[in-house]
């Protein structure tokens, strides 16, 4: 069972879009490695009690991002991304950056002080790093 | 009985159907009351379609006339591609049906039941029965009348998958059933029965069960069609968009909001505005941000099943 998984029919999000979000995110953590299999479709409907359609939209949507493939005898699998990962985590750390800057700058902070923070963060982790 | 081993030797007559079921302007009446008025619906094949309504909807009157227990006062309807009115009895033997109320002769033990179904469907299969009665942990040496309500809905499920029907038709399924019986039987029908490849058409006040299984969606109320839909599209498609002004908008400003396109209904209460969205929230959102009263606050919130249907019984205006 895809424990990973965790869809909650009761939101105004379509479970479709939460499963695909959860995928995503599951490969971008690393919690799902390229070439793992994914739950076949009737496994995932009995796992999570959801109509099997909304699982094969969810998976032609990741199969069309090309996160993940159907391959015969295999079933689904993640897809080998080939780095598109790193890039795509990369990505993903950066946009969380500048949420930050921009949410420490409505609440007044000035640049000055977030960048002695930022500093102090660097200096204390990768000085933990070098231990 | 003689009727039903007729078809059994020829074959049935060979349809290419679009959709699972097709309705089209049906009107069933009760003397002077019109249970079902003017109900057009389309159930595509292969989908889970949970069918919602309010008490006195018309549900019920709705599947017993697709499975041609009433005939129609007007309109018409295909199932599986048969004509309601016209073939019903092939109709019936490609279709599976949950009722209600179940039907079933007490003093018959379970083994009984079945050999009892077997004999009056074209296909059987005894394993799959054998497997649900099973998973259901049915005492089989007991005899109809000493069963549960919830253990004969379990029963008539089982019975009904026995014809492997290409489309299965349940009328509250779950109505007395504890919720573990509850959630085993929604897991059976979207893991084995919908996933198997059969259309699931089922019948639910419930708005939460019908959220968790259904793909499809269909709202009737005064036996009228409120909305069909895939319910993933539902859900992008609707939204409330929550505005809170710097000062109260006057009334011109509000009516103004009620032009907007999509919005379907506003609500003020002092600063706060309410909008129903029907369509492009974002789009309708800019619009409202564009226009010359202060906003302090624009929060598009997400709807589930219940909200929207609250929502359409408010429209109706004739709801409860």
């Amino acid at each position: 069972m895809a424990i990973w998984l965790d869809v909650n029919s009761r939101s105004g999000v379509p479970i479709y879009v939460q499963i695909v979000e959860q995928v995503k995110h599951a490969i971008e953590v690393g919690a799902v490695q390229p070439g793992d299999q994914l739950p076949t479709v009737r496994q995932l409907a009995i796992d999570l009690t959801i109509a099997p359609n909304t699982i094969v939209k969810a998976y032609n949507e990741l199969q069309m991002l090309g996160l993940i493939e159907s391959k015969a005898g295999m079933g689904t699998i993640v897809a080998n991304l080939n780095g598109s990962i790193r890039k795509q985590q990369t990505e993903t750390l950066l946009a969380r950056l500048h949420d930050v800057v921009r949410d420490a700058a409505s609440l007044g902070i000035s640049a000055e002080e977030l960048a002695a923070r930022f500093d102090a963060e660097i200096n204390q982790f990768y000085k933990q790093g070098k231990e | 009985m003689s009727t039903t081993t007729a078809i059994k030797q020829e074959a049935l007559p060979v349809t290419s159907e679009a959709a699972a079921i097709e309705i089209n302007n049906l009107v069933v009446s009760y003397g002077d009351k019109r249970a079902v008025d003017g109900l057009s619906l389309s159930v595509p094949i292969g989908s889970v379609y949970g069918f919602l309504g309010p008490n006195g909807a018309g549900k019920t009157t709705t599947i017993k006339t697709l499975l041609g227990f009433r005939q129609p006062n007007g309109g018409s309807a295909k199932v599986l591609g048969y004509d309601i009115v016209t073939q019903s009895l092939a109709l019936r033997a490609r279709v599976g049906y949950v009722s209600e109320v179940n039907s079933m002769y007490d003093y018959l033990t379970i083994p009984q039941m079945a050999d009892f179904c077997r004999a009056t469907s074209l296909r059987w299969d005894q394993s799959a029965v054998d497997r649900y009665l099973k998973m259901f942990g049915l005492p089989l040496k007991a005899r109809v009348k000493q069963l549960s309500k919830g253990m004969k809905s379990q029963l008539a499920f089982s019975l009904a998958m026995g014809s492997q029907p290409d489309l299965l038709i349940l009328d509250e399924p779950t109505s007395g059933l504890d919720p573990i019986a509850r959630h085993d039987l929604l897991n059976q029908l979207v893991g084995e029965v919908a996933a198997g490849g059969t259309t699931v058409f089922f019948s639910s006040h419930i708005l939460s069960e019908v959220e968790a299984v259904a793909d499809w969606v269909g709202i009737i109320n005064a036996g009228k069609l409120v909305i069909s839909s895939e319910l993933d599209q539902l859900k992008s498609s609707q939204k409330v968009l929550k505005l809170i002004y710097a000062e109260a908008p006057p009334p011109a400003e509000i009516d103004a909001l009620r032009a907007l396109p999509g919005a379907v209904r506003v609500d003020q209460e002092g600063r706060s505005v309410r909008i129903t969205v029907h369509g492009d929230v974002n789009t309708l959102s800019q619009l409202v941000q564009a226009r010359p009263y202060a906003l302090r606050d624009a929060e598009i919130v997400d709807l589930n099943l219940e909200d929207i249907f609250l929502e359409y019984m408010k429209e109706g205006g004739n709801g409860r």
